[in-house]
């Protein structure tokens, strides 16, 4: 009886004053640790970013001063069939290279997640080639690739396979190109692929193969549907990254031969600093975020109302 | 950082500080022995000029990647004093308003202008107006590697040749069987790639640029058989187009003796004694009987920092390249003199006696010529350089490439 004593206002009353303070203090105190982070935000992320919109209306070499033009660069862009063909390469490139990557990388991931002998070190050599940067991978490859003196050719001459033109062939560098960030890309994915799997209960599985569910079944009805977060994770992610390769083709083929490997970034770079028309530059890039923009929503959008359905059913 | 605080920290406007000392910042975008070789001329300046300190640094880049590094630098207006910039860029980087006019300065005896060589003062003057001073000059001539062609039983080339000559020699050293090509070329379709048709064409009597300045001077039958000389090297598969960045490659192969000639610069010529090459040099064939190559000039770029600061930046450039030190430099960097009086001293004789085939290089200064420093350059040599790695890739006929090449540049041209 006792307890009901206990008045309820003593506990009530101090959260309000509590609240209030925090209001007060916290305010200025959460303000001086975000301020840090939002200043390099706001100095080398937003400012940037306005600057390079103010650039792309401009006709500007970054050497004169730059004169204003509106919509000029964006006109003639649309019509640039250098342009369009950048935009193709990388649209090959990246459905090409995100499809592959997720799918090797769910293959290896499978193997990998079961507990044998010297696991670790599979797990360690799959991934060591993502660390490896892509300016290293590209002078490798380079060299491995090379249509005379290559590695490559050299094991095709011996298994009586004729030999290739690679970097050399036009329609080849692209694939190539492909290819060697596979080599290094997979590893990411079989990483964040393994953290997904070991997520999933073991209890999940014991209980389908009670229920007399073979491999393929467990696959699924249970790994694949709780894989589903971590894919859409690495399609967004993957494909962001291959919309903006730029440094493997700037090492290996600098948009060769016969510019069958310019891509987007590379034709910017190449606007930029080596015919000088920084403000058209501009504009391509922004071209490019624009893309990554409707994309990046668009699958914000069609995860909610994933989301949403899934809860319903 | 530390250079460009230095830069535009603490002067008044014409760069001078109160106790009359005046620091110049320098971009020299070199490595090991150039970089050695730089400092040692700097702290000998520094010894008798007290009064100027000279700040000089890589930069933070390599040389070749000094445009893009000065582009970001003059936009953000932070720039250093001098800086080295390739001849065929100085065109573009002097439209810039913050590079120095030197006119003034270089009339001045002392500076002694006339005894740089002409192709030498050419690179550093756009539109009348001398931008920098000399840097460095080359010049292609063919090297070809003496094992290849006594494996071959094929007397060595005198240098008494024409393009047709060449080509039909490329093509008789060529062994597919032992991977050994005749020659080499670049095909990134980068400068590299595109510098080594102008000697073809100015021999033919084409140029770069026409009189107008409004269409290129080679469309027409200088370009057609200057194609047409790649193009037959390349339909006879006796050239190894190297299409990695940096040539490379090419350089090793001829090394590995896998190659027979390769036309090169003075520059390369350390690379063969270390590789233990047995090559001898000569000069490029060419179809009228006289002499012609490129010279490819580099610069030391001066900008506008004040008046106290371009002062002393031309006093260290006129010390860095007098005769005394410009054989320094071109011994020690492995390029060529500056000066016509470097070329006679002793020193400079000396050296060219001890390395195998700069001789070649040394008196083709005489005769080589340069690129215009003209604006469009750039969107000139984009387009020659895809046609030229058509050519070695047999991808097209001399005829379309040089068609594409022409409507390509020539809208370049007309809008400036």
């Amino acid at each position: 009886m006792r307890v009901a004593v206990v008045p309820p206002p003593t506990v009530a009353s101090p959260q309000p004053r509590i609240k209030r303070r925090r209001g007060h203090g916290e305010a200025g105190a959460a303000w001086a640790y975000v301020s840090p982070a939002a200043l390099i935000i706001l100095g080398l992320g937003i400012l940037p970013m306005a600057w390079s919109l103010v650039l792309s209306m401009q006709s500007s070499d970054l050497i004169t001063p730059p004169q204003w033009i509106g919509l000029k660069n964006y006109e003639v862009i649309s019509q640039d069939p250098s342009f369009r063909a950048a935009v193709v390469h990388t649209l090959v490139y990246t459905a090409l290279f995100v499809p592959l990557a997720i799918a090797a990388g769910l293959g290896l991931a499978l193997l990998l997640n079961r507990e044998i002998r010297f696991i670790g070190f599979y797990r360690t050599l799959v991934f060591v080639p993502f660390v490896v940067s892509a300016t290293a991978q590209g002078v490798l490859f380079s060299f491995i690739f090379d249509s005379h003196f290559g590695l490559a050719n050299a094991i095709l001459h011996r298994l009586h396979i004729p030999t290739q033109g690679f970097f050399a062939d036009e329609h080849q560098a692209l694939y190539l190109l492909v290819l060697i960030a596979l080599w290094s890309g997979v590893g990411f994915c079989v990483v964040v692929y393994l953290a997904g799997l070991q997520d999933i209960s073991k209890d999940l599985i014991e209980a389908a193969a009670i229920d007399g569910a073979g491999r393929v079944a467990t696959f699924r009805h249970i790994i694949w549907p709780a894989l589903r977060p971590v894919t859409v994770f690495l399609v967004v992610w993957e494909t962001l990254q291959a919309l903006q390769v730029f440094d493997m083709v700037f090492v290996t083929t600098r948009g060769g031969p016969l510019e069958s490997t310019t891509v987007v970034v590379f034709f910017v770079w190449q606007q930029a600093f080596e015919v000088f028309n920084a403000g058209y530059a501009a504009a391509a890039a922004y071209v490019l975020a624009f893309g990554l923009l409707v994309l990046s929503i668009g699958i914000r959008f069609a995860q909610r109302r994933d989301d949403k359905e899934v809860s319903r059913s | 950082m530390g250079p460009l605080l230095s830069a535009c920290g603490s002067d008044s406007d014409t760069g001078e500080s109160a106790d009359g000392t005046v620091t110049i910042t320098m971009w020299h975008g070199q490595a090991d022995e150039a970089k050695a070789t730089i400092d040692k001329i700097v702290t000998a300046f520094q010894a008798k000029y007290p009064k100027i300190k000279v700040d000089a640094s890589s930069g933070g880049v390599l040389a070749d990647s000094m445009l893009q590094k000065i582009t970001t630098a003059l936009s953000s207006g932070h720039y250093p004093d001098i800086a080295y910039i390739f001849g065929p860029d100085i065109a573009n980087v002097a439209r810039s308003p913050k590079v120095a006019n030197l006119q003034p300065y270089v009339t001045k005896p002392e500076v002694k202008w006339d005894d740089f060589y002409p192709a030498a003062r050419e690179a550093v003057t756009v539109d009348g107006k001398v931008r920098g001073f000399p840097a460095l000059v080359d010049n292609l001539c063919v090297a070809y590697n003496k094992k290849v062609f006594r494996e071959a039983g094929v007397p060595e080339p005198t240098g008494d040749w024409t393009w047709d000559d060449f080509v039909a020699l490329a093509k008789r050293l060529t062994d597919p069987a032992k991977g050994r090509f005749g020659t080499g070329w670049p095909a990134v379709g980068d400068e590299d790639c595109v510098w080594r048709i102008y000697p073809m064409i100015w021999d033919l009597g084409g140029s770069i640029v026409d009189d107008s300045g409004k269409k290129i001077g080679f469309d027409n039958d200088s370009g057609l058989k200057a194609l047409q000389i790649i193009h037959q090297l390349g339909a006879d598969k006796s050239v190894y187009a190297d299409t990695k960045p940096g040539s490379e490659t090419m350089y090793q192969i001829f090394n590995s003796g896998k190659m027979a000639m390769v036309a090169t610069g003075p520059w390369e010529l350390p690379a063969f004694v270390d590789a233990k090459t047995e090559y001898g040099v000569v000069p490029l064939p060419s179809f009228s009987g006289k002499r012609m190559t490129i010279a490819g000039p580099d610069t030391w770029t001066v900008f506008d920092n004040g008046s106290a600061k371009i002062k002393a930046a031309v006093q260290f450039l006129q010390f860095l390249t007098d005769a005394e030190q410009d054989v320094q430099w071109a011994t020690q960097a492995g390029s060529l003199p500056l000066r016509k009086s470097t070329a006679e001293s002793a020193e400079w004789k000396q050296h060219v006696s001890s390395t195998v085939g700069l001789d070649v290089f040394s008196d083709a200064l005489q005769y080589a010529k340069t690129r215009p420093t003209v604006r469009a350059y750039p969107r000139i040599s984009q387009p020659l350089g895809q046609a030229i790695v058509k050519m070695l890739l047999n991808k097209d006929t001399p005829e379309t490439a040089l068609q594409e090449v022409a409507r390509a540049a020539n809208a370049a041209l007309v809008t400036g």
